[in-house]
């Protein structure tokens, strides 16, 4: 009898869904983290008064009671609900080019299309036939792949079988010409990770589409809460939770895994490992390339590290109503050319696109009485910094931070004034936490080849599993589904 | 034809496939870079420092500097201002306290760590008395948030020391004038007795070399005759010396007492609070004078703590719980022991504790029952989860 059914390395999304799921099935679960503290990306740190959201920006998939979305029925089947407190943000967003374009569009698709109309008169019709391009192409994706029609076909689904892996500048230039106009559509890109030119539009509009009928979303106590909603029902439920506790090996044996040892030199016996650290990590680091089938060291080669991000985190004395904020999602950008601005994120260069978040707008609660708290974040890859030499990284971070300061007084001029605290996250932060390549966010890049629809979170050694971004799709709620549906293809190979 | 078939027929996926075996062969060897975020990592931010005391020189009669050379092959970078939690294993028991970095950042041979004797002070005493050049040390890499940061901080900063609180100042005092560093400091130091004071020579030196350092020395217990400034650091006093202190900002570091007094008097001048950086400094010397401390619970109560699937231990309710466990072999990792970094989290499964009101606990952790062992006191019976 191996010590434990299952051993999940890393309580991320992905690792506390998996663990979860597995355990509300009856088997005998191992959580492992390293940190103090479940959630990966998802947690939070204080400084003087203020609790700092680490990652989470707006939630997607949750939908209204009524209309639930993906997102909010899964968290019911995990039965942990009842214990969050969800807050609908009003707004996708505004979008801000400093002396040409401030637009803010409504997390409703009439409201939307009629502000981008009012404000682009003469592309009324593009704008409308772009809409029902997203929304058809959406609604069709949603038949051939999330229904699982087993009728879909070319004929039947046209445009989801002729669009899907199209780039998606290609069909912005075809119905959206003023850059104005393209680049008030496409700041998401920013949440996938890779501009329109390179984006397949099925990841392109199923964002902005999700977003507009599920509406954008935060929670009380921050994605923290969630984290720890998610431990605490697994804890509850008979999981053990092992923090200050990472992996440093798996054993495999005979093609299959064997055991985990902890890094304080404990070996425990398992059939399966659902691993939440990514491919790269697991494989190299965990198994070793020695112990892995040619054939999955072939397909790692396939792989790509994805961005990471340079974030300013700051807690000011005021009000966001102080500095004219009244949108929580703001992006701010000098540069209309996405591809120029996804250039820039490989290098050390002044920023100039951030995304600031100001998440007391929707909700009062977040920060203490008279305060609130910025998340001003630009993404970048973790390579520039590698060759920064420790002496200077300091350095180096206050004087990238500087620049994004400077961008965000062209959003709300004044605001220094009420900075009470501020820290700063690099690509290397990202690093030291979450231990991938290039300090990854979105595990690998948002390339097609690297989408579900061509990557498998069922490695080549047996009861090896993967979780997580690098499954092929970042963000909360990808990451927080990919642990359910990795722990139903396991329970479904048990029971074969 | 099975779904995944299907997708076959989307516009585009043949060449997909063909992109995927040029990568399969082309792609980048992972495997060579086994190893490399680990080593990325270790040069910034190391868990684990290893030293060996090569010297040990004396301040003043209650107070040395222990200078820690590395048994690594570097010592990571830090910030003025940052501290190590110093491991340390006395009489059998294995403890920890952290203690700020005296040597500036730009001296990279060593870190100096200068400790003050502390009455009954377990680890001071030891560190005093016992430790001899030749001893090795473990200890965190160095972490903290007193340090100064320029992107809010401004350039014009006004020190405020008091006792051994004066350490983390001289690092950054040592770094400005070493390396030019353009800032304006303004230290107000206050110690009881003229021959208390630490650094008092080179502080003085640092001084008159560099006009952009101004120290004034504060005696609050003087002899007879002593010329210079007395009594504390009080309102006028601190306008006097600092005129325009309002427009400044003011770092905090000194005996606990110094706190409540001095964020008082700051705020008689109008200092937001805002402008005021403070350095944490451990467990209060007396728990049962915080506020909100249960009435009628007698400091010396003692409870029982079950470590569930380890053992049960007791504890005292004037003790933090970390300690308790310490003293029965139970080491929890830990960094700050002020209840502000959030390294020894530990869940509560029963029972009640006390943290005083400075604690930074995260709001779900709150709710989901989570503690921190170097700040939390038992006041039940209590069973924790490790």
């Amino acid at each position: 009898m191996p010590d434990y059914d299952m051993v999940v390395i890393g309580a991320g999304n992905g690792g506390l869904t998996a663990a979860l799921s597995l355990v509300k099935s009856g088997l005998k679960v191992l959580l492992l983290e390293r940190h103090n503290i479940p959630g990966g990306c998802a947690t939070s740190f204080i400084r003087g008064r203020f609790e700092f959201e680490v990652a989470l920006h707006q939630l997607s998939g949750m939908g209204s009671l009524e209309r639930p979305g993906p997102l909010r029925s899964l968290l019911g089947r995990l039965g942990v609900l009842d214990r969050l407190t969800f807050v609908e943000m009003q707004n996708l967003y505004r979008i801000f080019l400093p002396g040409s374009l401030d637009i803010t569009l409504k997390a409703d698709r009439q409201e939307a299309v009629r502000s981008l109309k009012e404000r682009f008169p003469q592309e009324k019709e593009g704008i409308d036939a772009f809409f029902n391009l997203v929304y058809d192409f959406c609604m069709q994706m949603i038949g051939a792949v999330f229904m699982r029609d087993p009728e879909a076909s070319r004929e039947k689904y046209p445009l989801y079988f002729g669009y899907a892996l199209k780039d998606s500048q290609g069909i912005l230039d075809k119905y959206l010409k003023d850059p104005l106009l393209q680049a008030a559509l496409t700041p998401y890109w920013g949440y996938l990770g890779l501009p329109p030119s390179m984006l397949a539009f099925m990841d392109f509009a199923m964002v902005l589409f999700a977003y507009l009928e599920f509406k954008p979303f935060h929670l009380k106590g921050g994605s923290q809460a969630l984290s720890n909603a998610l431990a605490d029902e697994f804890i509850r439920l008979g999981g053990e939770v092992r923090y200050n506790c990472g992996a440093q090996r798996i054993i495999v044996s005979d093609k299959r895994v064997k055991a985990v040892v902890t890094e304080d030199g404990n070996e425990i016996t398992t059939g399966y490992v659902v691993s939440n650290v990514g491919p790269i990590t697991t494989l190299v680091e965990l198994v070793g390339p020695e112990h892995c089938p040619p054939e999955q060291l072939k397909a790692l080669k396939a792989r790509s590290v994805g961005l990471s991000a340079f974030t300013v985190y700051m807690g000011l004395d005021c009000e966001p109503s102080d500095l004219g904020l009244t949108v929580t999602t703001n992006f701010i950008s000098m540069d209309t050319d996405n591809d120029r601005t996804y250039a820039r994120q490989r290098t050390l260069e002044r920023p100039e696109t951030a995304l600031l978040t100001c998440y007391d707008v929707d909700d009062p609660e977040f920060s203490p009485d008279g305060c609130c708290q910025l998340a001003l974040v630009t993404l970048q890859y973790g390579e520039p910094w590698l060759s920064v030499p420790p002496a200077q990284y300091f350095e180096t971070k206050c004087r990238y931070a500087a620049g994004m300061l400077d961008l965000a007084e062209k959003l709300i001029p004044g605001y220094r004034n009420h900075i009470e605290e501020l820290e700063v996250a690099s690509p290397l932060t990202h690093m030291r936490y979450l231990g991938h390549l290039g300090g990854s966010i979105y595990g690998s890049e948002k390339y097609v080849r690297e989408s579900p629809l061509f990557i498998s979170p069922r490695s080549l050694i047996g009861g090896l599993y993967f979780v997580g971004a690098w499954n092929g799709a970042g963000g909360f709620q990808p990451t927080l589904e990919s642990g359910s549906s990795v722990a139903r293809a396991i329970l479904k190979e048990m029971n074969t | 034809m099975a779904l995944k078939d299907v997708m076959h027929d989307i516009e585009g996926y043949q060449d997909i496939q063909k992109e995927i075996e040029v990568v399969r062969r082309y792609g980048p060897d992972y495997t060579t870079q086994k190893g490399r975020v680990q080593q990325i990592i270790n040069m910034l931010h190391p868990k684990t420092l290893r030293f060996t005391v090569s010297e040990i020189r004396e301040e003043t009669t209650s107070t040395k500097t222990l200078r820690l050379i590395s048994e690594m092959d570097h010592l990571p970078p830090f910030q003025a201002g940052q501290y190590i939690n110093l491991c340390v294993e006395i009489g059998g028991i294995k403890t920890s306290r952290p203690y700020s970095i005296s040597s500036p950042p730009n001296q990279t041979a060593y870190y100096d760590i200068t400790v003050r004797t502390v009455p009954n002070g377990f680890v001071s005493e030891y560190l005093l008395h016992d430790v001899q050049p030749g001893v090795v040390f473990e200890s965190t890499g160095p972490s903290g948030n007193f340090y100064h940061n320029p992107l809010f901080h401004g350039d014009d900063l006004v020190f405020l020391a008091g006792g051994s609180g004066i350490t983390p100042f001289m690092s950054m005092i040592r770094e400005i004038t070493d390396k030019g560093l353009p800032r304006h400091i303004h230290l107000v130091y206050g110690s009881q007795h003229p021959e208390d004071v630490i650094f008092h020579t080179e502080l003085s030196e640092r001084a008159r070399m560099h006009e952009n350092i101004t120290y004034s020395l504060v005696i609050s217990d003087p002899h007879r005759g002593y010329h210079g400034h007395t009594g504390f650091l009080t309102a006028d006093l601190l306008e006097d010396l600092v005129p325009d202190i309002s427009t400044k900002m003011v770092y905090l570091c000194g005996p606990e007492l110094m706190y409540p007094f001095c964020l008082r008097e700051l705020k008689k001048i109008g200092v937001p609070r805002k402008r005021i950086r403070t350095e944490v400094f451990g467990p209060p010397k007396d728990v049962t004078a915080e506020p909100g401390w249960p009435e009628g619970m007698r400091s010396k109560a003692r409870f029982k703590v079950t470590v569930r699937g380890r053992k049960t231990i007791a504890a005292q309710a004037n003790e933090p719980l970390m300690i308790a466990l310490e003293r029965a072999g139970i080491v929890i990792p830990a960094s700050c022991r002020s209840g502000e970094c959030s390294l020894c989290r530990t869940r509560l499964v029963s029972g009640r504790v006390f943290q005083p009101s400075g604690v930074k606990i995260r709001r779900s952790d709150a709710q989901y029952g989570y503690i921190h062992p170097c700040m939390a006191y038992p006041i039940s019976d209590i069973e924790i989860v490790l």
